[in-house]
């Protein structure tokens, strides 16, 4: 593959950048509105700047080989046994310059320091309810609050170990958080398995510039683990717990274990005694004392979550709360990343930490206000409305490019039930060049970022990038792997301070 | 290791050497068929007999398919409803390597997802109709390099162990199940011509890939005694019965699974086994050769019949204190 970039050298004009132009209203993280290039972006206009559409799409196809050969894939639940799909990946990286980086990374500690203070109130005090910074009742009616543990401490103190934090640039080039993921954030496997492939595919260009790198990960991510354990940390036993091979992030799970060098286990691997978790083995019974789990709460133990489910570990809860096993993430997280609690954030920030938040977010409309909800109703096909119990893109209305039907269905279920559902303007996302493989040149779409940040006994450490996703489809706003999306290799500019 | 882990382990082992055996098989028959001066049905038949797939194949697709070479080998490479077809334990052994890929580690598992993609695609459906020696070599090929890698790369411990048991379970079946084969076929050419019969020996051998192993040990003399007894107890042979069943009990041994009930009674009805071929050897094999090897594939149906989730420790002993890589 150093020939094919050999052979570029010599190719001549009709470059595949050629004529690339930012769209109208929209921030381009790669040219300006005037059409240069952004000085940090330089290292990828020069890397694509001898590249013609041939070669860029031997590449490309080099690329999916590599990862379908690798086994990097998705499940989609489309049908019974769940299809594997190659994870769709555009070779263009995304960059991030080191200035905007290093205050995105404060941004980001900031942002958890403050969730997790405020769910350890959430299961303690409660001052913020008592002292009114969230309304009691849109707590009270989050699905994922979970009162039967106020009072419980997680064991090794932490909450969020593994927070993922989606975040989309407005036209005015500021970064804003969409939505926090706090209990089991997805995709940090494509960020490493990205890289590989870039590396294998653009070796040449990787060895002369400095990009951050991302495959120390795991090692952060087991040490984390580690750190919380109830026992001696050199002694304990850590696992990842995995709902199996038909999940849509099972890749993920055995890629996570793998390169952690910790066993991937299933529910049905695992038993409570005497408030002890262990894993059968073929020497008999062995301790557990962290699980990284990739299973929701609903599904952690059916004794204390649903008494009529098979699925999950009966006793697990148990022995959380007798404090002889760690669950990373902590359960009962899903109240913090609810979209309904989205919009307070900010205020938690200035209540617990006494600052005012360094990343700003998209303003919301909270339709459990009356206020608000009038607005909302009277807007509706202007805005985008999201049902805050829902993720991966479904339960959302589009405004400006819904049917007259679709606005009445949702103008109904806003109207009998306005706590589940919160609206924001549609922010024109930022876009990056982006191969369109149909047309056989890059063009501008879509994307987001989901930078992941760990956090252990000592503190919090946060990905350089993150996962970059991008909506390949034309005009596409929705960047989910499960409706049309793929993903970038995302480039933190290696600066002075790292 | 975690038990649901350990029959997988075993399972991916049993897989891939059943791709590799039944590809093999398929490739040496072919060259029998197109050699041997045999009608095909005698060809043919034999190796869809011993796959017990005969009843199946002859129910759909009618009493003259096992003597038809493309309808045997089509059902049996690709056919989604054979379950010893090629196509299922690509499949299966793909599935398994995938929910175990943090224990084979990733060589394994990239030779075992790439043979997988290049045989439902449609590189490997066009070869099959233009050159289907290349198929069968290919798959060979891509088998044998999975099971090279679990030699080469994985720690030789218990995962390993497990795999191993499986591959060398699943080769003892093969192995006597193949000679069973020939039975067949040699018991139809009776009273041929004695260069047929040795030609039918010689094809046997390659079917277990021994051909170049016998005639180094008998410097080139074929006869019906030295190559029976060579694929049976030639204890060099990695293939032979005795060699495999050896291999298995070293690995029982190895493996410390006397906690579970499962394991135990599959160990001691191979030592059985182990025990009875050496008295047949002793007596100068007083049984038929089918009769022998009907015993042996029914012993090891059912040792494999009772390490079906066996690999469980049991619950009632004290619990393992320490990581197993600390031990």
């Amino acid at each position: 593959m150093v020939l094919i970039e050999q052979e570029v050298a010599r190719l001549p004009a009709s470059m595949v950048l050629d004529g690339y132009r930012a769209l109208e209203g929209t921030y381009d993280e790669l040219v300006e509105t005037g059409g240069g290039t952004r000085k940090h972006a330089l290292m990828v206009a020069n890397l694509l700047a001898n590249m013609n559409a041939d070669t860029f799409a031997r590449c490309q196809a080099l690329a999916e080989l590599a990862l379908a050969q690798r086994g990097v894939t998705f499940s989609v639940y489309s049908d019974d046994r769940g299809t594997e799909k190659v994870m769709p990946v555009c070779l263009v990286p995304r960059v991030i310059g080191a200035g905007e980086w290093a205050r995105l990374e404060r941004g980001l500690v900031q942002r958890l320091t403050a969730l997790q203070l405020f769910l350890d109130d959430l299961y303690g005090e409660q001052r913020v309810l008592r002292e009114r910074v969230i309304p009691a009742e849109l707590i009270f009616g989050s699905k994922h609050y979970l009162p039967q543990l106020k009072g419980m401490k997680p064991p090794g103190g932490v909450r969020i170990h593994i927070a993922g934090i989606d975040l989309i640039r407005s036209p005015d080039g500021v970064l804003r958080v969409l939505e926090d993921n706090l209990r089991t954030p997805s995709g940090v496997s494509y960020v490493i398995e990205n890289r590989l492939v870039t590396k294998r595919v653009f070796p040449a260009a990787m060895d002369r510039i400095g990009v951050r790198r991302v495959d120390d990960y795991p090692t952060q991510l087991v040490e984390t683990l580690r750190s919380v354990s109830p026992e001696d940390p050199a002694r304990s036993t850590i696992v990842v717990l995995t709902p199996g091979p038909f999940n849509s992030a099972y890749f993920e799970h055995s890629f996570l274990a793998r390169s952690m060098g910790i066993e991937l286990v299933e529910a049905s691997d695992l038993f409570v005694s005497g408030d002890e978790v262990f894993v059968k083995t073929t020497l008999g019974p062995r301790r557990v004392h962290v699980i990284y789990r990739r299973t929701d709460d609903a599904y952690i133990d059916p004794e204390f979550f649903r008494p009529d489910s098979m699925l999950g570990v009966p006793g697990l809860m148990r022995a959380w709360a007798a404090g002889r096993v760690t669950l990373a993430n902590a359960p009962g997280n899903g109240v913090a990343d609810d979209k309904a609690i989205y919009p307070y954030v900010p205020d938690l920030i200035r209540f617990f930490l006494k600052e005012e938040p360094i990343i700003e977010q998209v303003p919301t409309f909270v339709c459990a206000r009356p206020a608000d909800r009038d607005y909302v109703l009277a807007h509706l096909d202007q805005l985008v409305v999201k049902a805050v119990d829902e993720a991966g893109g479904y339960g959302m209305l589009m405004g400006p490019d819904a049917s007259a039907a679709e606005l009445d269905m949702f103008r109904e279920r806003i109207t009998s039930d306005p706590r589940r559902y919160i609206a924001q303007h549609r922010i024109e996302l930022s876009t990056s060049p982006t191969w369109v493989a149909e047309e056989r040149r890059i063009e501008p779409r879509r994307i987001d970022l989901r930078p992941f940040i760990l956090t252990g006994k000592s503190g919090s450490w946060v990905l350089p990038g993150g996962l970059t996703r991008v909506a390949l489809r034309a005009g596409s706003y929705v960047v989910n792997s499960s409706q049309g999306g793929g993903s970038k290799d995302t480039w933190v500019e290696a600066g002075a301070t790292s | 290791m975690i038990s649901r882990v350990a029959d997988h382990c075993f399972w991916l082992g049993r897989y891939i050497e059943r791709a590799e055996s039944t590809a093999r098989l398929l490739q040496v028959t072919r060259t029998l068929a197109f050699d041997a001066e045999l009608p095909p049905l005698y060809c043919w038949r034999p190796l869809v007999i011993v796959s017990g797939q005969y009843p199946e194949l002859t129910h759909h697709l009618g009493a003259d398919a096992a003597g038809n070479g493309d309808a045997v080998q089509r059902y049996m490479t690709w056919a989604p409803d054979n379950p010893v077809s090629i196509r299922n334990s690509i499949r299966a052994a793909r599935e398994g390597a995938r929910s175990i890929r943090e224990v084979i580690g990733h060589d394994i598992w990239e030779a075992t997802n790439e043979l997988y993609l290049w045989f439902m695609g449609e590189v490997a459906a066009a070869q099959y109709l233009q050159d289907r020696d290349e198929v069968y070599r290919h798959i060979r090929r891509s088998t044998q390099l999975s099971l090279g890698l679990v030699r080469s790369t994985m720690m030789h411990d218990e995962p390993m162990d497990f795999l191993w048991l499986g591959v060398m379970l699943e080769r003892v079946g093969q192995t006597a199940r193949t000679l069973d084969m020939h039975y067949h076929i040699q018991g139809a050419a009776e009273g041929q011509q004695p260069l047929l019969q040795t030609a039918l020996w010689l094809s046997l051998l390659r079917a277990c890939s021994g051909f170049e192993a016998y005639m180094r040990r008998e410097q080139g003399r074929v006869s019906r005694e030295s190559v029976v007894s060579f694929l049976l107890f030639e204890a060099r042979f990695p293939r032979s019965l005795r060699y495999c069943l050896r291999t298995a009990l070293a690995l029982f041994r190895r493996l410390a699974l006397t906690r579970s009930g499962g394991t135990t009674a599959a160990r001691a009805r191979l030592e059985a086994l182990d025990r009875w071929l050496d008295q047949q050897e002793k007596d100068g094999l007083p049984l038929s050769e089918h009769a022998l090897l009907t015993h042996v594939v029914d012993e090891i149906d059912a040792g494999c019949g009772e390490l079906q989730g066996g690999f469980e420790g049991t619950d009632d002993l004290p619990p393992v204190e320490q990581p197993e890589a600390a031990q």
